[in-house]
């Protein structure tokens, strides 16, 4: 039914296909439409800074046009693009780093200990998201991309270019280490994050 | 909403928390304008290639060209080169020819005479090779071919007409 078809989204096989055929524009503009969305989110991942992010998404799509000619089906499309924006928002956060001269621990760091003050208690959805923010920094990434791609432990262990093991273990330590917290300061009742507003 | 792939929490707490941990973290979207702004990035970053291809051209061809005159710099000292040795033989063979003439001519003196001869014509040579060098030359050249210009015009329009 060609009307049911026109409506079916793009694989990369097709996006291949195009590539493979010389139909670069057409090719670019599926894989915007296919990975517009995925390249944000990780950007927002890295950075924590929409701006940033959107900046870094789009330094990252201009890279990915520029190369487009010379893709050579090394790795999926999908791994050559999220290497591509990685590799900005690494540049970017070097970049953030030498302006603000913050310390490597600071992105990279190796476990702080969750010090949070204690947050307003009313805003429970807050609280959440600043006891995420203070996870090592690896512990936030996964735990943040998990939930943002609808926790799906092989599309995040593809954007991080991790093993999925890897990507479960580190979920694990993340929730652990949330659990303790929320535990630590007395809000390990349940009910109170079943019923969690945003 | 029930966990996709994650299959580690077993408490209560742990499932209370994945459940506010989705609804905390939504998922983020691009700016309305994000298209747009894209499309001038491309845009500027098509011209700034065409610029560096442009760039990129004049820069193969400065070498060129180059090139070129280096190798026509090369030609040319071999051919000076080439010609002084050529001529200084010739010279020498064209004297030992003449000079029994020469001698019964000019005298004893014959040789000397072929010396100074061949230094001043030397000499000039170099003089004038070095003066049509100098900034001196070039106002008389200008006057000299205005002058000429001025001489050849009424000529040149009559051809006209």
């Amino acid at each position: 039914m060609p009307r049911a078809m026109a409506t079916v989204a793009p694989t990369d096989s097709d996006i291949l296909a195009l590539l493979q055929s010389g139909a670069l524009e057409r090719a670019f503009a599926l894989l915007l439409d296919r990975y517009e969305g995925k390249v944000y989110r990780l950007c927002c991942t890295m950075l924590r800074d929409p701006t940033q992010a959107q900046d870094a998404a789009q330094e990252s799509w201009v890279r990915v046009w520029k190369a487009l000619k010379r893709y050579d089906e090394r790795a999926s499309l999908s791994t050559w693009i999220y290497t591509i924006t990685r590799n900005r928002c690494l540049s970017a956060i070097e970049r953030r780093r030498e302006l603000t001269s913050l310390s490597a621990e600071e992105f990279e760091g190796e476990a702080p200990a969750l010090e949070a003050e204690q947050p307003d208690p009313e805003d429970s959805s807050e609280l959440l998201r600043e006891l995420v923010d203070l996870l090592p920094e690896r512990q936030r990434r996964t735990l943040v991309l998990f939930y943002y791609e609808d926790r799906s432990v092989s599309e995040v262990a593809e954007m991080l270019a991790m093993p999925e093991g890897t990507v479960k273990t580190i979920l694990y330590r993340a929730r652990a280490a949330l659990g303790k917290e929320l535990r630590r300061r007395g809000l390990d009742d349940p009910s109170i994050w079943l019923g969690v507003r945003s | 909403m029930k966990p996709k792939e994650l299959s580690a929490q077993t408490s209560p707490l742990d499932i209370a928390l994945d459940a506010a941990l989705g609804r905390a973290l939504r998922s983020p979207t691009p700016h309305a304008d994000f298209r747009i702004r894209l499309t001038a990035a491309l845009a500027r970053a098509g011209q700034h290639e065409d610029a560096e291809s442009a760039r990129m051209q004049l820069e193969r061809e400065r070498l060129e060209v180059l090139a070129e005159l280096e190798s026509g710099y090369l030609r040319l000292r071999r051919q000076t080169l080439g010609t002084l040795i050529g001529g200084a033989f010739a010279a020498g063979a064209g004297l030992t020819l003449l000079f029994p003439g020469l001698k019964a001519v000019l005298g004893a003196d014959a040789i000397l005479v072929v010396a100074v001869l061949g230094g001043i014509a030397g000499l000039t040579i170099a003089g004038t090779s070095r003066l049509a060098r100098s900034a001196l030359v070039r106002p008389l050249q200008r006057v000299w071919e205005d002058a000429n210009s001025d001489w050849q015009e009424p000529g040149a329009s009559a051809n006209v007409r």
